[in-house]
């Protein structure tokens, strides 16, 4: 026969369950004093080595691309805001806000010609003819990442991948698979026709004509009635002589 | 023509098609206006023929195979026309004048040499303005007469100038 608990067992048990508690909290603050005090050594470590490595973050883009990865392993944005220790230390906030406003400026100035699409190479290219021989070197890399900054501004900024290539839209308005299609395409010679199209991703007619038709509305194509049989279209941003003007 | 330089429109095919796209086609007219009168301007021309500007390089490129229809060189003409920069000077608008600068703004150009060069209150020969050596580094050096008479006419009537038969007097 199985004898029931006594109160002695049950006081006995109370008093070991009071313990453990105790004990439990008291590790738990260990845990976090401990995790404070690493905390604050590997902010500061990190805040030495930005300090340290100030100037390549700023001049290398290289070095700049790993500081960033290294920040984002870690959950840290440097660029969240241009307030803030990271702005303040190195000024990182301040290089990608001036990169933005810069390549707002040269898409601005090339839309009349382009439609408002440029490639990567060719954004890059003029970023750094506005910014003059002695600034920092700028990476593709850094222009994403100022162009994904511009966003907060609405979605008037993107970058579309065409095959190996990208580009960036800076006008609003939603380019589909099929306008992209084109773009890559087009890559090859700076022109697309209706045939190549149609034999290239075996598209229905009508299917072509409107990606056609939005892409000259949009002013991203050029029409051209001398290249033989068949209309051609012309995109300027791909066109290799837009470059060296 | 071997100094003269293209703008990049001048090698992309379709610039030689007028474009549907009317956003696309007001970019196109603007470069090809500047083209002609900057064309113009580097060959000291200020007349055009109509019939011999299709096969001129102005309007075709041998290099990449492609020219303006003739339709194409009178959408041109119009709008040039319409910016003052244009006059055709038969009815069947075969002949034009090309004004890389409207009379206005040669008048302009002209009296501010003039004040430079003190010579206001005095008379000056029509050959004096256009081909005499005072002038040689002016940009209306070698202007033809009938633009020099408009272009003063257009400082007469604001009371900076005086015509007289063969000359002018500057106030």
């Amino acid at each position: 026969m199985r004898r029931g608990a006594g109160i002695g067992a049950i006081k006995n048990k109370n008093l070991a369950q009071a313990r453990y508690k105790d004990k439990g909290t008291e590790i738990a603050e260990d845990q976090f004093s401990q995790m404070t005090k690493q905390m604050e050594v590997f902010k500061k470590n990190l805040e030495d080595f930005a300090t340290k490595h100030k100037d390549d973050i700023r001049k290398d883009p290289q070095f700049r691309l790993q500081f960033q990865e290294m920040c984002a392993s870690i959950g840290v944005d440097p660029l969240a805001s241009s307030k803030g220790f990271w702005a303040e230390m190195l000024g990182v906030g301040d290089f990608y806000y001036e990169l933005g406003v810069q390549i707002v400026e040269v898409c601005l100035a090339t839309s009349h010609r382009n439609g408002g699409l440029i490639s990567i190479d060719e954004l890059r290219d003029r970023v750094m003819a506005s910014r003059g021989r002695n600034s920092q070197d700028v990476s593709l890399d850094d222009l994403l990442r100022a162009i994904r900054k511009l966003r907060i501004l609405g979605n008037g900024f993107t970058v579309l991948t065409a095959g190996s290539m990208q580009l960036v839209q800076s006008v609003p308005g939603e380019l589909t698979m099929d306008h992209t299609n084109v773009l890559q395409l087009a890559q090859k010679s700076g022109y697309v026709s209706k045939s190549q199209l149609i034999k290239e991703f075996k598209w229905e007619e009508e299917r072509t004509r409107r990606a056609l038709e939005f892409l000259t509305k949009e002013g991203m194509a050029w029409v051209d009635d001398q290249g033989g049989s068949e209309r051609l279209y012309w995109i300027p941003s791909l066109f290799p002589d837009v470059k060296s003007s | 023509m071997a100094d003269f330089e293209w703008p990049w429109q001048y090698k992309f095919p379709p610039f030689f098609t007028i474009q549907p796209n009317l956003e696309t086609r007001k970019k196109q007219l603007e470069a090809w206006c500047s083209l002609v009168l900057t064309y113009q301007r580097h060959k000291k021309s200020y007349s055009l023929d109509v019939t011999e500007a299709q096969t001129s390089p102005l309007f075709h490129n041998k290099a990449i195979n492609r020219k303006l229809t003739l339709d194409a060189i009178y959408t041109i003409l119009d709008e040039l026309k319409k910016r003052g920069h244009v006059e055709y000077t038969d009815k069947v608008r075969k002949q034009c004048l090309v004004m890389w600068r409207t009379p206005e703004e040669w008048g302009k150009l002209i009296y501010s040499w003039v004040s430079a060069n003190g010579m206001n209150n005095t008379v000056c020969t029509f050959y004096e303005l256009t081909e005499g050596d005072a002038t040689t580094n002016e940009e209306f050096h070698g202007m033809e007469k009938w633009l020099l008479v408009r272009a003063l006419r257009t400082l007469e009537a604001q009371g900076k100038a005086a015509l007289m038969d063969d000359g002018v007097k500057f106030f």
